[in-house]
């Protein structure tokens, strides 16, 4: 138990640096394309840009500043938990992402439980039945989930659910029902990629000594995979879903888009266009978080899985 | 077997059955969200005519005086000004019931509108304008883009219903530029923050239009209510919601299913969308008159242009009647010229250049480009004849545009690179004239012509640039310039009509359609009319019968 506290602190000392460095790499790669984030300004609101109105908006975004002077600002306030206030909309961003990251986080989290419950029995029965009708149906669901387009998927099920069927509101965020699609949309690819991986690791160990052992001992086929097999197989889809957290999170864009969900995604895309460098800055900071955290949770389930993986030595190295 | 497994096979035909059987249980839930919309009326339910609307973007704070992230067709329904832009650039009265222009074309006297009340129940008068001047000027830097406001010497309340604004210069396109949509439109007093600056929020969105904002969800929706206490027409309809849609398929769809009534704008859907709601039957779809041009920019300055017989090669080789056709479905209109004739001083019976690939070559020949046997570039002194058009990459017409332009200029010989960057790489290198042909949009209504020459002349934003190639760019600018000081119509119209005569047949732009609103909407959506205003909307003149 001691171990794992201190791997844990230990990766947890890790991130600062990483972080510290993805302030800066940010930070300066904005500073480094060629566009102007006051004429970007001028450009959206549809003014002709003049010396003079290019130098009041620079003057009110802080931009006439050197560079060293903005970083280590913005840095401070980051320590203070104060993201700083939009280029556009004048608001603090803190509150901007306070008001869309339970949007974006329920949906990122929600996709990847139903992607989770669904490719574990999928991927059981799938290496269970091998080339059997349920191991090409799943076959078929990891082919269609790795080439159907998020996007089309997501019009397909508006179209059908939403508004032939009238099963399922066709935009927003304001009750569970508004997330049912877009959490499927998202989930649908990681079912194929997750139930898949699950079935070869499962296969593997399937033809592992243990197993024969444990079969020849008179234990059944369900105690056997859920007791034992499944503990090593389901490591991969472990790593993946840890991996896949953060991509979730900054990849929720098409589908909050599509099914007008005020998340980040949406928020972060017009920050893009409209180069306002304190969201894309903050974006990029959670999103490193995101991964980082989503990183270490998938090594602590990996290591509570295997617990040779916390030692500084050995075979779990 | 599957006695076997049949636990497994169950849980599995469950969790795949889930959505079905939560949609089952969700027909009240979507019935308690929409009642509580509907309840946020001031009438009831009964009586009262809800028309809902998407749009791509929250409305934002509806600071009458500032920019993004206000929405300008929210501020422009919402707010008032002075002077309306009517028909044919006509203006006409709106909070100012009249007005006077001194001899010397300076002072404007504004006759308010008498009995004029903010949803407050404040007074319009003349101390409120003023004060919505003196915040405005406060920030003439950020205004300085409307000639105008840089304009303005100072202003004055004569009497309760009398303003005066006095100008440093004549300037004709004043009154017209009292018709904007921003910054010149009125927020009532107690709607201002305490030390006056509207540049750093406003406390409340007062106004003394037809509509009171009743409901703000940020991101989500908007609700409008009519004003009952409006001096004008009243609206027709109780209440306006908005939805914030940002995908424009999503729109489409919203629309089909009924929960929007109106789809309305320029650029809202793609236009195969329109085209498909046009076909369907199950709606009525409306094209707008001309708002504003959709043209190249040709660079007179360097490279293969500045021989005006090669600009002039442009000007027939491309079939922008196939171009609007095949790319627009015939929404957008062929442009001629690069103002259309709709537009105030620019109907001056220019000569079209015809589509005539022969003609082209011709004049490519007669330029010193021509095709060595076995090529298919022309060449000149060994140089192949190789141009660029810098395009909006994500931009659902130019994109197809350019490479419909680029298969039209292969058959006379030259080759045409198109290249796509994204919006602010492609104003980049607008300004600094980095380009051989350029997508642009002129401003429209009601800045154009006006803003458009002041456009053409000012440094630093490319135009000015990609004219230095023409022999006679001197005395067109000083023309442009001049044109906006003019207080004599004739003179005013002679100058117009030379600056677009030499233009036209500098041929310095390639103008290739006419930008329209369209709208989609099912039948029982009556009385749309487009504003002749490009920001304006027509929301306030809809009914609903069903």
């Amino acid at each position: 138990m001691m171990q794992m506290l201190f791997y844990i602190l230990k990766r947890f000392a890790i991130m600062a640096p990483v972080l510290l460095g993805a302030t800066f790499v940010s930070f300066l790669l904005l500073r480094l394309t060629p566009v102007d984030p006051a004429k970007a300004y001028l450009s959206v609101s549809n003014i002709i840009p003049t010396e003079q109105t290019i130098n009041a908006v620079r003057a009110q975004l802080g931009l006439d500043r050197p560079f060293w002077p903005q970083y280590g600002h913005w840095l401070w306030q980051l320590c203070r938990l104060d993201f700083g206030t939009s280029f556009f909309s004048k608001l603090s961003v803190s509150r901007e992402l306070v008001a869309r990251l339970p949007v974006t986080a329920t949906l990122a989290l929600l996709s990847l439980a139903i992607a989770i419950i669904i490719s574990i029995p999928l991927g059981i029965a799938a290496a269970l039945r091998k080339n059997h009708l349920i191991d090409h149906v799943c076959r078929l669901l990891a082919f269609l989930g790795a080439s159907v387009p998020q996007f089309w998927l997501a019009y397909l099920l508006i179209y059908f659910l939403s508004v032939k069927l009238n099963w399922f509101p066709l935009q927003g965020a304001d009750s569970w029902l508004h997330f049912v699609l877009p959490s499927v949309t998202l989930a649908f690819a990681l079912i194929a990629t997750y139930s898949r991986l699950l079935r070869t690791g499962l296969l593997e160990s399937l033809d592992e000594p243990f197993v024969l052992y444990a079969r020849a001992r008179g234990i059944g086929t369900f105690t056997v995979v859920g007791r034992h097999v499944l503990r090593h197989a389901i490591r991969p889809v472990v790593t993946a879903a840890g991996m896949n957290l953060g991509k979730l999170f900054a990849g929720t864009v098409i589908v909050e888009q599509i099914f007008s969900m005020p998340g980040i995604g949406v928020f972060f895309l017009e920050s893009v266009y409209h180069r306002d460098y304190p969201v894309i800055q903050s974006f990029i900071f959670i999103t490193v978080v995101v991964f980082v955290l989503g990183n270490l949770a998938a090594d602590v389930i990996q290591a509570y899985l295997d617990p040779r993986l916390t030692q500084e030595t050995g075979k779990g190295e | 077997m599957f006695r076997k497994f049949k636990g497994l096979y169950i849980s599995f035909i469950f969790v795949l059955l889930l959505p079905v059987i939560l949609a089952g249980c969700k027909t009240d839930l979507n019935k308690n969200t929409e009642s509580s919309v509907k309840s946020e009326g001031q009438t009831p339910a009964s009586t009262e005519k809800t028309l809902t609307i998407s749009w791509p973007k929250d409305i934002g704070p509806l600071n009458p005086h500032e920019y993004t992230p206000n929405e300008f067709f929210a501020q422009g329904m919402y707010y008032e000004p002075l002077i309306d832009y009517g028909e044919g650039g006509k203006l006409v009265p709106r909070l100012a019931e009249s007005w006077d222009i001194s001899q010397d074309g300076k002072v404007y006297t504004f006759h308010l509108r008498k009995n004029v009340k903010f949803t407050d129940g404040s007074d319009f008068d003349a101390n409120v304008v003023q004060k919505n001047f003196h915040t405005i000027l406060a920030n003439r830097n950020m205004h300085s883009w409307l000639g105008l406001i840089s304009q303005i010497d100072k202003t004055e309340v004569v009497d309760a219903h009398t303003f005066k604004v006095t100008l440093k210069n004549r300037y004709y396109p004043a009154l017209q530029e009292f018709a904007v949509v921003r910054p010149l439109r009125f927020l009532g007093a107690a709607g201002f923050p305490a030390d006056g600056d509207t540049a750093k929020g406003i406390k409340k969105p007062i106004t003394t239009g037809p509509w009171v904002l009743s409901e703000y969800k940020k991101d989500k929706i908007a609700v409008f209510t009519r004003n009952e206490n409006y001096w004008g027409t009243k609206p027709k309809i109780n209440k306006l919601v908005v939805k914030v849609i940002p995908d424009g398929e999503a729109r489409v769809l919203a629309l089909e299913k009924g929960d929007i009534d109106l789809i309305y704008g320029e650029g809202v859907i793609s236009l195969d969308s329109f085209v498909n709601l046009r076909d369907s039957g199950k709606f009525e779809t409306s094209v707008s008159n001309p708002v504003a041009s959709r043209a190249l920019i040709v660079n007179t300055a360097k490279g293969p242009f500045a021989d005006l017989n090669v600009r002039l090669a442009l000007q027939h080789a491309v079939n922008k009647r196939a171009l609007v056709d095949g790319v627009t479905n015939g929404v957008e209109k062929v442009a001629d010229t690069i103002i259309s004739s709709n537009f105030p001083y620019a109907n001056v019976g220019l000569k079209p250049y015809d589509y005539n690939v022969e003609e082209a070559k011709a004049l490519l020949d007669k330029a010193g480009w021509t095709l060595p046997a076995g090529k298919t570039v022309r060449e000149k002194n060994g140089k192949p004849l190789e141009i660029e058009l810098v395009y909006m990459g994500p931009d659902q017409i130019e994109k197809p545009m350019a490479a419909a332009i680029q298969s039209d200029l292969k058959q006379i010989g030259v080759s045409l690179k198109t290249t796509g960057v994204e919006r602010e790489l492609r104003n980049k290198r607008m300004e600094s004239a980095d380009f051989d042909l350029l997508f642009w949009n002129t401003y429209g209504a009601p800045y154009d012509p006006h803003s458009f020459v002041s456009t053409n002349y000012e440094k630093g934003y490319g135009i000015f640039e990609s004219q230095q190639g023409l022999p006679m760019k001197d005395k067109l600018h000083q023309q442009m310039k001049d044109v906006l000081l003019t207080v004599d119509e004739k003179e005013r119209q002679k100058l117009y009509t030379s600056i677009f005569t030499t233009l036209h047949e500098q041929a310095v732009y390639l103008p290739i359609s006419y930008l329209t609103n369209i709208a989609v909407y099912p039948k029982y959506v009556k009385g749309l009319k487009f504003p002749a205003h490009r920001d304006e909307t027509p929301f306030s003149m809809l009914d609903i019968q069903k």
